[in-house]
């Protein structure tokens, strides 16, 4: 048996019907894909994918035949959505992951997706297991990737995936997390941006006392792009989520956040806090920022707030008064606005990793 | 040291400070005291450096330089130092961060080489204790939770650390209960010596019970409408601005 043939069937006709999304797709206003694409479209490609997997994770090759039941109960359980109904059509490989049930994975995964085209990959920490994920993105003229994560019962994954600044790369990228009962999920997005580069993420909250917590930083320069698309389902209540993402951009560059939380019916004493910030850099840049609120229960505790501005004045010339030079202090100013969306990252080594990386955006944007 | 001649500030084309003259000696100390609005703090932010300040006559000139050409940052490394009214609140940067950095920018300005982290926090520390600035305050974001009194003591703090030839104190003793103004005055009065100078702003006359000025300067209307020495703060704590304010025209 290989992998679901009927679901690939599904996803391609999915995808034929509802074609390559462009700004007219509600969902797709501020990222224009088809236009990006131009002529050659989404293709059939398979890209490529590394793992460096720390003892005790399972790996299995999704171009293999005979999947073991973990991959196969979980596989391709993403539907809907046209582009990652895409990389299940048109991807002929992939990965998958297992941290098995009540493991502690003391050194960090490592996945990176390389090469232009489709690929999937399926991540599966069992009940009790932990584990720290680390994306990497290598640049390609295009590639759309298709990302599962399930999480058992109590269930802990901190993620933390950096999209370099890649000038003329059309990067795509879909999540799909469920969370059972009790199950943690922190996630952090730095992004450098490029031509097209999109991180959508769909996380269920399908167990009472499941959390997710969000976060993200832009710095965003020339004609960079960088979306990140997030829909938060509180499907059962008593759960938590927060999103703390914030993006600085200048010259031309485009950086947004959509975000919509779902709060279902029935799903009382569901927490959740959004907020999205950016800093515009001159007249030239944009930043699209859209909290959105959808609740179907009574006793929630909902929050969303998004603000756009430039760099404190004020704040400016106290620095500025006090001997530091104004490009630096300028960029003292930048890194305290990213700093509390950084101080998510609960791993110390890649906390360190991404504050290196945003000064060095940073020095190239003053 | 610093020589201000005929000056007029223009705030949003509204004239703030209308002909101001005053010049000050190295080792003085002066007071400038005056009622809201008599343009005190205008005057103390053309000093700084502050942008939306438009001087439309006269000069500044400092240490026989024209102050009004340098950048807020060369003031500063130049030893222009403005205690400000009300210190601005900058969550993500901590106050330690900010003070090495400032403390570098300023000397790397004139020449000198930047301090180690070890040397900052050494000298940080010695001055911090004696103004009762607690290690705790300078893990934190800069005056980011900080009372009143704590932003007045972190700003004298940065004046001990920097020795400036230049102290502007813009109304410091506001928001301070009486322990807070003493420690305060006597980290003035520590740094004060016959090569630098202060300029203390003031509504009240309570503060100079503290700091002794040389000559006190009364302003109302954008003018300085009358001086003397110390004992002019006496009579305006007993009779109030207004007899010299309605002179004005």
């Amino acid at each position: 048996m290989t992998l679901a043939a009927a679901t690939r069937d599904a996803a391609a006709a999915l995808v034929a019907a509802r074609g390559v999304p462009h700004r007219r797709v509600e969902e797709w206003k501020y990222s224009d894909l088809r236009a990006a694409l131009g002529e050659p479209g989404l293709g059939t490609e398979t890209a490529q994918w590394s793992v460096d997997a720390p003892d005790g994770v399972e790996r299995f090759d999704l171009s293999q035949p005979n999947p073991p039941a973990w991959v196969a109960d979980h596989f391709g359980r993403d539907g809907g959505n046209v582009m990652s109904a895409a990389s299940l059509a048109f991807a002929s490989g992939g990965v998958a992951l297992r941290a098995p049930a009540g493991a502690a994975i003391g050194r960090p995964l490592r996945l990176d997706f390389a090469g232009a085209g489709h690929v999937r990959a399926l991540l599966v920490v069992e009940a009790g297991a932990a584990l720290t994920l680390l994306e990497g993105v290598g640049v390609a003229d295009f590639r759309n990737a298709g990302l599962e994560i399930v999480l058992g019962e109590g269930a802990s994954l901190e993620h933390v995936r950096v999209s370099p600044e890649a000038g003329d790369a059309v990067l795509v990228e879909e999540a799909f997390v469920r969370l059972a009962r009790g199950a943690r999920y922190r996630a952090h997005f730095a992004s450098f941006g490029s031509k097209l580069s999109r991180m959508e993420l769909a996380i269920t909250l399908a167990g009472a006392d499941a959390q997710a917590h969000l976060s993200g930083v832009s710095v965003l320069d020339g004609k960079r792009h960088s979306d990140v698309t997030t829909h938060l389902i509180h499907a059962v209540g008593d759960t938590v989520s927060s999103q703390r993402f914030k993006h600085v951009a200048g010259g031309q560059s485009r950086a947004i956040y959509q975000g919509k939380v779902t709060v279902a019916q029935g799903a009382n004493g569901s927490d959740s806090n959004q907020s999205a910030k950016a800093l515009l850099l001159g007249e030239t840049a944009e930043a699209d920022l859209k909290p959105e609120l959808e609740i179907f229960a009574d006793d929630v505790k909902c929050a969303h707030g998004a603000a756009v501005g430039d760099l404190d004045a004020e704040s400016l010339f106290y620095l500025r008064a006090r001997g530091i030079p104004e490009a630096e202090a300028r960029g003292l100013l930048l890194q305290a606005f990213l700093e509390d969306a950084v101080a998510e990252i609960a791993d110390t080594d890649q906390r360190e990793l991404v504050r290196v990386e945003l000064l060095t955006a940073l020095k190239r944007l003053a | 040291m610093l020589d201000i001649k005929n000056l007029h500030v223009a705030v949003d084309g509204k004239e703030i400070l209308k002909g101001l003259t005053l010049r000050i000696e190295p080792g003085q100390v002066h007071a400038i005291m005056g009622p809201n609005g008599s343009g005190k703090s205008t005057l103390s932010y053309v000093l700084a450096g502050r942008a939306g300040y438009d001087i439309t006559e006269g000069s500044i000139t400092y240490n026989g330089e024209d102050l009004v050409a340098l950048a807020p940052e060369a003031r500063a490394a130049k030893g222009v130092f403005l205690a400000m009214q009300y210190p601005v609140e900058i969550p993500g940067v901590t106050t330690m961060t900010f003070l090495k950095t400032a403390l570098n920018s300023q000397r790397r300005q004139r020449g000198e080489p930047d301090l180690d982290a070890v040397g900052v926090l050494k000298l940080v520390r010695a001055k911090a204790r004696t103004l009762n600035v607690t290690e705790e305050m300078l893990k934190r974001a800069l005056n980011v939770g900080f009372s009143g009194g704590e932003k007045k003591r972190l700003e004298i703090l940065q004046m001990a650390l920097f020795e400036p030839k230049l102290t502007i104190l813009d109304e410091t003793d506001s928001g301070l209960d009486i322990d807070a103004l003493r420690l305060v005055a006597e980290g003035v009065n520590t740094l004060r010596s016959p090569e630098r100078a202060m300029l203390v702003i003031t509504h009240y006359q309570r503060l100079l019970d503290y700091i002794v000025p040389d000559r006190i300067h009364v302003l109302a209307k954008g003018r300085i409408v009358a001086e003397g020495g110390k004992e002019l703060a006496l009579e305006l704590e007993a009779r109030g601005y207004d007899h010299l304010v309605k002179d004005v025209a």
